[in-house]
């Protein structure tokens, strides 16, 4: 070593500030070094990165970056060294290095060599791919085909980082200086990633394509094989978006930059009467004494509505407005289908509606959908009264995923069995319980949830409907140590979380049932406070009831 | 005002200010009307004549859409209404429901100069009665309305804020769209204010004044489960986007009993009233449980709102407050009319817990009694139970602490910032959100604060969102990323220029 640079280098193991500096300052100075001086400065400034610097505040970060600008300034002489330093580092110091090597003019083939040596070590390759992302323009170019053959590496890890570099390629180089030929590439690449099981990659993907939109790098096809992507990610075409919060909140952050104005091919709620819809009753079916099965145009309710989910009603200007389970819909027919069962006045002057007549207001999709996912064993949807009809879209969503589903309805009698063929046809298996025996298995829908028990592992249950069923499945599923879902039908006014008139407790917490639920967890619900909240209007609603007979 | 000679400034500002005439607490308690009587044409030039015009009107700047007082007070002071009305609409397009709602008392009155020595002028009252000749007599509204632009604005709410902000936007030509998720408009202005202090026809009148302009308004439209944001943007082809969507979630007491059936938050129980009409049942068909001896927790102007609710509904009513009279956060004029209608006032006293009966029907209240301690570091006196209980017999109880944002739009928004309490973000030079072409305003933005400010807010933001549409809108955001940064404090001073 020098002189010269051994009092630099020294002064390098400095905690002061002002000292290191001033040793960056003495390196700037120098005009005349030797290739083997540069190697030894490097060396030195090597270590300033491995140190530990706490927060952004901290001093030390501006001393880095004057670091990084001494060493780049050292040239080619010293790619070695931080290509050496590239592979191995630990990540903060690798991030140095990598913006040390873009600034070092023509060091670019040396790092595709580093790449091709160290091809199959994960680490290395993702550090060097970090490290061609802060190269420039032609440099940046040169090392496209070897990125794109790492897109499709079986290691998430380096599959990520390729695709990444590419989306900083975008912001590296204009879209003039490279050719239609590789664009097409980069793009072909990044799409096809986009199915990656790993929720990094398509974040990546994501944002790749997303940078190649910004900087014009697609032709309008492409734009809108990214846009329509982007749109699926989100949930907005099929309604199942990408499970992933980061990959939908990138495709959200981009999603603008593929807005292709005017008509976009997507068929717009507008078209729908300006928004607006009648309400109509399509069909009417009686299912049972005072129950009916509806069919209702509601086109931009119909468009959204998920298994679980519910709408508020009303039939009149002057009625209430009431809560109502969903039993089924025709996204493309744009209607509604629910059950109702007349009791009180507002659901008798539902009932009274003949096809034809409109119903005042709906409001909906309300609520969040049910819990659907892949269970090891058996899913039991049960339903009684109205209920039987809301279980079957969460039942057709288990099933989609795979689940073995049976579906349990129970009633009084035979003749109030209602919705059991619409049930079979969702599930695997449906049994049917009656109280008097008259048909399926006589008493009650426990007995028929035991009997599955006993036969096959049961992983959950969902249950919809009077609040005695519900209670009794969530006892029986509490012994056995079974998930128990249960619908609940509390008195709503709004249906948003605005007055609070859905309030129910689960596991002592106070729930809205309206945007909380409806569906929870059974096993925690105060189901005695339920039952006496549903009760609060029986006395206005026995007057209200008389005043309609009036 | 006969002889031509003009007042000199002493006089008019000694002539003693027109007190609004209010009918009988006794009978008024019987009905849904209006309290306050309306001023004369007499009283009115009068009020107006004591305005002094001074060089420079503090009250505009008082003003959160920056009325021209000055100006539409001499037009009354001559008697030409129907000017001040057009004076008054240039800046203002709600003046009945401001007029009545709007507390002027922190706002134009109070930087009023004549104030400085005498009663400031009268200048709520006075739009008031401005907007009702203008109502009452016909008087033609020509809002001028630009040539169309193309461009689409879909506006998420339908109160103060969404219909000043669907208005502004109107006029300058945009085709606008207001999407309500209730089956009707107006906003807390129909569901929370009661119709004695805010008839329902002067909401309606505006309501069908807007349509008239050419503003679209889609009811029953939840926006966030039945469009996202996206897709209003993306499908719907709107170019941009206000959200005026209010704070409607109740804050809880977190207090044992609060579910006890006969416990409502204000908002269920103004609600059911107002919007449903419950006290016309069974005509319509919303039931509500209105029991004969009412408790009400909270001293706002909304529990000031919900007891006078009460006291029509027949019920003996009593106000719980943890603090005493003077920290009440009340207009002092809602305080004072309530006071005047027989309500029952216990000062320092804390709920802690309702009780119930066998049925879950709630029976009574129990409450700490407090008293105000020494000012703390933060110089205020704050209640600290004296270890004393007591019981009262109850069968309502109505709490008002104020309300959260509702999360609907934010949970269906993945790039929407919102602070901890779900207040949504937004840069305060231009209301535009966290999201690109998003905009929002009023309570949703505040976490709750009057119908005047949330057309403050949507005011600027129109003007905002017209820039954006146009292609000019070059700002530096600023959209707090602090998830305990507070709500948007709206201060005058930040608001001019
Ligand atoms: C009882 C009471 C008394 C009051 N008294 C006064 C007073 O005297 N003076 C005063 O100045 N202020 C008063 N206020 C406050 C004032 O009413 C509010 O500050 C003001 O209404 C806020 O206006 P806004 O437009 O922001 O929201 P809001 O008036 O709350 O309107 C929001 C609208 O958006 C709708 N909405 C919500 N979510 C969605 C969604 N996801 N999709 C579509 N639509 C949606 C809501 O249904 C509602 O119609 C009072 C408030 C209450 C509750
Ligand atoms: S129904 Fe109003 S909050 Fe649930």
């Amino acid at each position: 070593m020098t002189d010269r640079t051994k009092k630099i280098v020294k002064m390098f193991a400095s905690r002061d500030t002002q000292q290191l500096q001033t040793a960056l300052d003495e390196i700037a100075g120098l005009s005349d070094l030797l290739s083997t001086e540069k190697m030894e400065l490097a060396s030195g400034l090597a270590a300033l990165f491995y140190r530990e610097h706490t927060d952004r505040k901290d001093p030390m970060n501006g001393i880095m970056e004057n670091a990084e600008k001494a060493m780049a300034s050292l040239g080619m002489d010293v790619v070695d060294i931080i290509l050496g330093h590239i592979v191995e580092a630990d990540l903060e110091a690798v991030e140095h290095f990598a913006r040390v090597i873009g600034n070092i003019e023509s060091s670019i083939d040396a790092v595709l060599a580093k790449l091709d040596e160290h091809k199959d070590g994960q680490y290395a390759v993702t550090n060097l791919l970090l490290a061609i992302e802060s190269f420039k323009d032609k440099d940046a170019i040169k090392a496209i085909d070897k990125i794109l053959l790492f897109t499709k590496s079986d290691n998430p890890q380096v599959k990520a980082a390729a695709i990444s570099c590419i989306g900083k390629t975008c912001r590296a180089v204009d879209t003039n200086d490279i050719s239609q030929d590789l664009k097409n590439k980069m793009f072909d690449h990044c799409f096809a990633a986009l199915s990656d099981p790993k929720a990094l990659v398509r974040l990546r993907v994501v944002k790749a394509l997303g940078e190649m939109v910004r900087y014009s790098y697609l032709d309008p096809d492409q734009v809108n094989k990214a846009h329509k992507a982007f749109r699926a990610i989100l949930g907005m075409d099929d309604y199942e978006w990408d499970v992933a919060y980061i990959v939908r909140n990138e495709a959200e952050h981009y999603l603008h930059l593929c807005r292709s104005g005017g008509n976009n091919g997507y068929k717009s709620a507008a078209n729908v009467d300006g928004f607006k819809q009648d309400f109509r009753v399509i069909s009417k079916r009686e299912l049972c004494p005072n129950t009916y099965h509806f069919r209702i145009n509601a086109p931009l309710i119909a468009r959204k509505i998920q298994a679980g989910q519910f709408i508020i009603v009303r039939p009149h200007p002057h009625s209430e407005r009431i809560p109502l389970s969903i039993c089924g819909w025709d996204r493309k027919q744009g209607y509604i289908e629910i059950i109702i069962m007349s009791a009180g006045r507002t659901s008798t002057e539902s009932t009274n509606k003949e096809v034809g007549d409109c119903f005042q207001d709906i409001v909906g999709p309300l609520g969040q959908r049910s819990h659907v996912t892949k269970y090891d064993g058996t899913c039991v949807v049960i339903g009684g009264g109205y209920g039987t009809g809301a279980i079957i879209p969460t039942a057709r969503d288990l099933k989609k995923l795979g689940n073995r589903v049976i579906g349990i309805v129970g009633a009084r009698s035979k003749n109030l069995l209602i919705m059991v063929d619409e049930l079979r046809d969702a599930c695997d298996e449906v049994y049917t319980t009656t109280n008097d025996g008259s048909d399926g298995i006589e008493g009650f829908v426990t007995h028929a949830l035991e009997k599955i028990i006993e036969k096959e592992k049961v992983s959950t249950t969902l249950s919809v409907g009077p609040v005695p069923m519900m209670i009794a499945v969530s006892k029986m599923t509490q012994e056995k140590g079974i998930e128990c879902w249960v619908s609940l039908n509390a008195i709503m006014v709004d249906g948003t979380g605005m007055c609070g008139a859905c309030r129910v407790s689960v596991d002592g917490k106070t729930r809205f049932a309206c945007f909380h639920g409806p569906d929870f967890d059974g096993h925690k619900v105060d189901f005695d406070q339920l039952v006496k909240r549903q009760r609060m209007f029986v006395d206005k609603e026995k007057i209200a009831l008389e005043a309609l007979k009036d | 005002m006969s002889d031509n000679k003009p007042l000199t400034a002493k006089e008019r500002m000694s002539k003693p200010r027109n007190e609004m005439p209010l009918f009988d607490a006794k009978e008024r308690i019987l009905n849904f009307n209006e309290v306050p009587v309306g001023f004369s044409m007499e009283q009115a030039q009068n009020e107006a004549s004591r305005c002094i015009q001074c060089k420079k009107p503090e009250c505009i700047q008082g003003c959160p859409v920056g009325i021209n007082i000055p100006a539409f007070l001499k037009l009354v002071e001559s008697g030409d209404v129907a000017g001040a009305a057009q004076k008054i609409r240039e800046t203002n397009f709600l003046p009945a429901a401001c007029g009545r709602v709007c507390p002027q008392d922190k706002q134009c009155e109070a930087v009023c100069i004549v104030g400085k020595k005498y009663d400031p002028v009268g200048i709520g009252n006075l739009e008031r009665f401005v907007a009702d000749y203008e109502r009452e007599h016909n008087l033609p509204r020509q809002p001028k309305i630009s040539p169309s632009t193309g461009k689409k604005v879909a506006i998420i709410g339908s109160g103060p804020a969404g219909l000043t902000c669907a208005y502004e936007l109107r006029i300058r030509g945009h085709d606008v769209t207001v999407f309500e998720a209730f089956h009707r408009g107006g906003g807390v202005m129909v569901y929370g204010i009661p119709r004695f202090r805010l008839p329902l026809q002067i909401i309606d009148e505006d309501l069908k004044f807007l349509e008239e302009m050419g503003v679209k308004f889609v009811y029953n439209m939840i926006i966030g489960n039945i469009l996202t944001l996206d897709e209003l943007m993306e499908d719907e082809g709107f170019d941009a986007v206000f959200i005026g969507t209010g704070a409607g979630l109740p804050k809880m007491l977190g207090i044992p009993g609060e579910n006890l059936n006969g416990v409502y938050s204000a908002n269920e129980y103004l609600t059911r009233i107002y919007l449903m009409h419950a006290n016309e049942f069974p005509d319509y068909t919303t039931p509500l449980f209105q029991g004969k001896k009412m408790g009400v927790i909270g001293a706002g102007n909304t529990a000031m709102d919900v007891m006078r609710t009460g006291i029509r509904l027949g019920a003996d009513v009593t106000c719980y407050y943890r603090r005493s009279r003077d920290e009440a956060p009340a207009r002092t004029e809602e305080l004072e009319h309530a006071e005047q209608e027989f309500i029952n006032f216990k000062w320092l006293s804390s709920p802690l817990e309702f009780i119930g009966n066998e049925n879950n029907f709630v029976t009574g209240i129990k409450c700490a009694v407090m008293e105000l301690s020494e000012p703390d570091d933060s110089g205020r006196r704050r209640p600290v139970p004296t270890g004393e209980e007591f019981i009262d017999e109850v069968d309502t109880v109505v709490f008002s602490l104020g309300c959260d944002v509702n999360p609907v739009i934010p949970n269906a928004t993945n790039d929407l910032r919102v602070n901890k309490w779900g207040v949504i973000m937004v840069d305060e030079t231009t209301c535009h959100t966290s999201k690109a072409g998003v905009f929002a305003g009023g309570d949703a933005v505040t976490g709750g604060s009057t119908v005047i400010l949330a057309m403050g807010q949507a005011k600027n933001a129109a003007k905002h969102i017209h820039e954006y549409l146009a292609g000019r809108f070059d700002y530096k955001l600023d959209v707090p990323t602090d998830p305990e940064a507070p709500g948007i404090q709206w201060s005058f001073a930040k608001r001019k220029g």
